[in-house]
């Protein structure tokens, strides 16, 4: 039997200790629910597929010196020096990094002209050659890549082709296939020849984060210094830095090459304080859960040294050893539901203020829920060792004068 | 009802042995109101709980109401104090943060009744003691008395086949005492067995049967009582016949 009504006649009778541990109980539900919700926000926003192979590719910076340098020539000449490397799978120059937090962004309209046009989203605008696409391990999902006689050099030239990420083409044009559509940048047009099914931009943060463009301009060809992106098979990469530095300099050595950097280092730097986020919430969640055990715990051994008398009558009457166990465990899984409860309504408010405050989402029922069944699980946890020591106390407790 | 042979009961530590109870033999029939007195430390407590399988003991042999109750599991122990003893204790052991209701009630909720049977036997026990009208007050606002009485009742409410009291009258002042005393008597007049243990010799010659227990042993002074009652008719006896012998003569 599990003895509800006295239990809680008793507890109503002597609230001080029951209340501040209701409190307790309220504000870690509360807090754990909201906490844990950004954590897992945190988290799927880290694991979020960003379509590239992020731990095959390398790129680098290279800043060129010699004046006589013809950047077009140099451009063409630096790719196959990266493409003739041993264990190098391909190779292209770009104008910016995925996931790097730094790169290029535009708007495109759908029509030429201005009263009726109709803006796109803004995107990450990448630019490259036919190898591109391949170098970042992207998959082409529909229409085609680049043709190598497509590549331009400057931003400003016709004849303008580009691949549009998946989630772009369906935001833009929905159902519709968006290959064969034109996309104009003033007077420009820019005709879709393919569709990548995931090309992430630069910013991790950013709402239009998977909307990419991929345009026909091979971009190391208008500067002196150029960016370039290497793939090799993970194993293989460290060795490449050394072997790139040494061909570009036996190329031409007035040059630095420096600013190594996998694609992956890029992402976990631009996670970084998202992961940051995630830890020390994770320490706090674990941390209040531990100090509603610790305060669950001492309440129940102060209770248990408090009632020795008590639980040696009970025995002494009749109780049985898992009688004084489930009256422990029902009187703290009463206050810890009385908590969890309030608490749980308690989180729903503060999710509600966190989010006109810092625009997250709405907190889902399932954490505070979550949250009341982890509490339930400590509480188990804490008060059931209490509990048997409790139930080793002997009846003949009940004749003793102390 | 309850029949003790030999029983023995020592507390060992690593540098002594203590023999609580040495061969200690007693049986008590049942309806018998047995006091059981005797000097401190001489083991009054540890029969009472042993009568009351409030803890084990070192050999012998124990039964109560014809079972052997020597080797019972922890749960059996329980259930058979549920059952069929009823405890009365010095301190009355009373729970603070209950009712007398919910007080008499614990020993109920442990045996299963439902909530009618429950309430039935509380009214009932509270009645018996003349404390029906206070049900729902806390032991806190009872006077000594009263808190012992609400105890007694807890003891009835379960209508054991035998009451086990530990000084029930020893925090208790002289008036209140007689009548606690008195409830006893007519509780056991119902036919309900009972040992008290006391310090009380006042109270102790109340009782139908007067056991001394020294150094963990039993003194029965009852047989001294019958010896000494049949002294007494041999000597009125003796006086009635010297006395016809004198008429006649």
């Amino acid at each position: 039997m599990l003895h509800i009504k006295p239990i809680l006649s008793s507890l109503m009778r002597s609230k001080s200790g029951p209340v501040l541990l209701l409190l307790q109980i309220i504000l870690s539900v509360a807090i754990v629910a909201n906490a844990s919700f950004i954590i897992h926000e945190r988290l799927t926003m880290m694991q979020r597929d960003s379509g590239l192979m992020e731990e095959q590719v390398l790129s680098f910076n290279v800043y060129n010196f010699d004046p006589a340098i013809d950047n077009i020539q140099q451009n063409v000449i630096d790719q196959q020096i990266l493409r003739g490397l041993p264990n190098v799978i391909d190779a292209s120059s770009t104008n910016m990094m995925p996931l790097s937090g730094s790169g290029w962004m535009d708007r495109y309209v759908d029509s030429a002209d201005e009263d009726t046009a109709k803006s796109m989203p803004g995107f990450a605008l990448y630019l490259g050659n036919e190898h591109l696409l391949n170098v970042m391990g992207a998959k082409l999902i529909e229409g085609r890549n680049f043709r190598p006689e497509e590549i331009n050099t400057q931003l400003d030239q016709s004849g303008m082709v580009a691949m549009v990420s998946k989630p772009l083409a369906e935001e833009f044009w929905g159902d519709e296939s968006p290959v064969g559509k034109i996309m104009y940048q003033g007077a420009q047009t820019i005709e879709i020849i393919g569709v990548i099914e995931k090309l992430q931009g630069a910013w991790v943060n950013h709402e239009n984060f998977e909307y990419s463009v991929i345009q026909n301009i091979d971009f190391g060809g208008g500067l002196k210094n150029k960016t370039y992106m290497v793939r090799a098979l993970p194993e293989h990469i460290p060795a490449l830095e050394e072997a790139i530095v040494k061909a570009f300099h036996a190329e031409n050595p007035n040059r630095v090459i420096d600013g190594f950097s996998s694609l992956l280092d890029m992402k976990k730097e631009s996670y970084s304080n998202h992961r940051l986020m995630a830890t020390l919430l994770s320490m706090m969640v674990i941390l209040l859960l531990l100090i509603t055990a610790l305060g669950l715990t001492g309440m129940v051994m102060f209770n248990i040294q408090r009632r020795t008398k008590q639980i040696g009558t009970r025995r002494a009457l009749g109780a049985k050893k898992r009688d004084i166990v489930n009256f422990f465990m029902v009187e703290n899984y009463m206050i810890c539901l009385a908590g969890g409860v309030i608490g749980g309504l308690l989180s729903l408010q503060l999710g509600q203020q966190l989010m006109s405050l810092y625009s997250l989402p709405m907190l889902p029922m399932t954490y505070p829920i979550a949250a009341i069944a982890g509490l339930l699980i400590v509480t188990t946890l804490a008060v059931i060792f209490p509990a048997l020591k409790a139930a080793k106390i002997s009846p003949a407790m009940a004749t003793r004068s102390v | 009802m309850l029949s003790m042979k030999n029983i023995s009961k020592v507390f060992k530590t690593d540098l002594v042995e203590t023999h609580a109870l040495r061969d200690f033999n007693l049986e008590v029939e049942e309806g018998e109101f047995v006091a059981v007195t005797g000097p401190s430390g001489s083991g009054k407590t540890t029969f009472l709980n042993i009568a009351g399988l409030l803890e084990g003991f070192t050999s012998g042999e124990f039964c109560l109401d014809g079972v052997n109750v020597s080797n019972l599991s922890d749960n059996h122990s329980a259930k058979v104090r549920n059952e069929k003893i009823g405890f009365i204790f010095q301190g009355f052991n009373l729970i603070p943060d209950l009712n007398l209701a919910e007080n008499v009630e614990v020993p109920l909720r442990y045996r299963g009744f439902n909530r009618a049977e429950r309430n039935r036997r509380v009214e009932s026990a509270l009645e018996q003691v003349g404390l029906a009208a206070r049900m729902k007050h806390l032991p806190s606002q009872l006077s000594g008395g009263q808190q012992q009485r609400v105890a007694i009742a807890r003891a009835l409410a379960g209508e054991p086949r035998f009451l086990l009291a530990d000084e029930p009258t020893g925090n208790l002042d002289s008036l209140m005492a007689r009548q606690v005393m008195e409830l006893l008597e007519n509780i056991n007049q119902t036919g309900t067995t009972i040992i008290m243990v006391t310090h009380d010799a006042e109270l102790a010659r109340r009782a139908q049967r007067n056991i001394q227990i020294v150094d963990g042993q039993v003194c029965d002074f009852s047989m001294y009582q019958k010896a000494e009652q049949s002294v007494v008719t041999d000597l009125q006896q003796a006086a009635g016949i010297q006395q016809a012998a004198s008429s006649n003569g």
